[in-house]
């Protein structure tokens, strides 16, 4: 028999087996005798009317004032709440810096406060200070962009990976993982790599890829080729073209047989998907195979 | 947004379903006032103490409404009613009444008739031996037809304990009665 067995008998949770165990025992009568009486007591009279009228007359008619005030102090609380949040956010929205990014295929032009311009490739963000803009020229960059610099104080381009400074002129700055390269249109650009400071006359590029600085072929235009809707490169490896392929028109680029590390010069278009794929499938020997979203490279001597 | 949410619950609360609200208040009071005084009454077997637990109890609900949620105010009764007593008044006897037998059945021998009645009598004389805990227990149960949940509540203990109180308070009457 389980613990407590009268008050579960009482309850009505007993099991068949319990129960019909406890009904030979012989003091059931006892208790079902007790459980039939008992349910016939009663307690004292009690007049809920009576009581309550009492309670309103005696008691809480002195008081009421008193407890009108609880609700609007925890209204009082709650609003304060709400000020002190809503004070505090607008003043640390405030104090954030402006940003703008790009998705994949996608392109943005912003204009400083100083009619500075800068143009966003795609997979990329800016931010800077627009209150401290008088006194400090300074933006920070992920990915790639191009800048055209009004004349005026130092401006700079701080990067994960290098820092730019210029007073102005026009430039582009790409700044991905393991890939950085910034070269000069107009004007004069220092770059600050690795606490070398190295000057930069217009025509030039800076180029550093895997931590390596390799020679830079210098440009042949006033601007970016992406400006124009192309991708520009000159002996850069295959990897980091793919890469841009892949941000430019947001696909995904997978590759089978392929060394990457091959170097890869020319251009491809960022308006035509399969213009683009055969620029670069061409002149690096390669076969691909496209379907929705992915691009498949493929060397093209694989069985 | 789970921010709004609480605001939202927190006005809602204050403003809805409050205890200060008066249809609110007399609600709880027409469904529990009873059992209040029923309450007190077991425990001490002292009629005028429990019609003053009944409005001391509701006095303080009052007073404290913007604090007490609609769901908490059954319990926060019993706790007030409770400890107004707390170790001051020594319990008196139980006086519980008998529902009078039906005409249909009074036709009984006046022997039989006799045994009821000495039987009442020794239940009676048994619930007032009980412990105050045990026969507050019982006489929710029998007389006001609380559920062992509804008790445990009440008395701020397990379901388990309410169970061992019941079971033990069974056993002790048993053997009062039947002399054991």
């Amino acid at each position: 028999m389980q613990e407590n067995y009268l008050a579960k008998w009482l309850s009505g949770e007993l099991s068949e087996e319990e129960l019909s165990e406890f009904k030979k025992s012989e003091a059931y009568a006892s208790y079902q005798k007790l459980k039939e009486v008992s349910s016939t007591l009663e307690a004292p009279d009690f007049d809920v009317d009576q009581a309550f009228q009492q309670l309103k007359d005696e008691r809480i008619g002195n008081a009421p004032k008193v407890v009108a005030l609880h609700p609007f102090k925890r209204f009082l609380r709650v609003a304060a709440a709400v000020a002190v949040l809503l004070t505090g956010s607008y003043f640390y929205v405030n104090s954030l810096d402006e940003s703008v990014a790009t998705q994949l295929a996608e392109r943005s032009e912003i204009v400083l406060p100083d009619q500075s311009e800068i143009i966003l490739n795609a997979d990329s963000r800016i931010s800077y200070s627009e209150k401290k803009w008088d006194e400090k020229r300074n933006v920070s960059l992920q990915g790639e962009a191009f800048f055209k610099v009004a004349k005026g104080k130092k401006f700079t381009v701080s990067t994960n990976q290098g820092t730019i400074a210029v007073l102005g002129t026009q430039f582009n700055v790409e700044a991905r993982d393991n890939f950085f390269e910034v070269t000069c249109y107009e004007g004069l650009v220092s770059v600050m790599f690795n606490g070398n400071e190295t000057k930069l006359p217009a025509g030039t590029s800076f180029v550093v890829i895997a931590g390596q600085l390799l020679e830079s072929p210098k440009p042949n235009s006033v601007q970016p080729s992406w400006i124009n809707n192309e991708s520009s490169f000159e002996r850069i490896p295959l990897e980091f073209v793919l890469d841009e392929l892949e941000r430019q028109f947001d696909i995904d680029v997978k590759t089978q047989n392929v060394d990457k590390n091959l170097l890869f010069t020319g251009t491809f278009s960022n308006t035509d998907l399969n213009m683009a794929l055969k620029s670069i499938s061409t002149p690096s020997r390669m076969n691909y195979q496209l379907e929705g979203d992915n691009v498949l490279f493929y060397a093209e001597k694989t069985p | 947004m789970f921010f709004f949410k609480y605001l939202w619950s927190t006005v809602k609360t204050s403003y809805m379903d409050n205890v200060c609200e008066e249809q609110v208040f007399s609600n709880i009071f027409k469904a529990n006032s009873k059992t209040v005084f029923n309450y007190i009454y077991y425990k001490f077997g002292n009629e005028e103490k429990a019609h003053d637990a009944v409005q001391e109890a509701f006095v303080k609900l009052w007073e404290n409404c913007g604090k007490v949620v609609p769901e908490k105010a059954k319990s926060y009764l019993y706790t007030v009613a409770n400890n107004l007593y707390l170790n001051v008044i020594k319990a008196e006897k139980v006086r519980l009444k008998h529902a009078a037998p039906t005409l249909e059945h009074s036709n009984e021998s006046p022997e039989f008739l006799m045994e009821e009645k000495e039987y009442k009598a020794k239940l009676d004389q048994a619930l007032n031996d009980l412990p105050e805990n045990q026969r507050t227990t019982f006489l929710l149960n029998r007389i006001d037809g609380k559920k062992y949940a509804e008790i445990a509540e009440m008395e701020g203990v397990s379901v388990k304990a309410i169970e061992k109180r019941m079971h033990l308070a069974l056993k002790s009457l048993r053997e009062q009665i039947d002399g054991i």
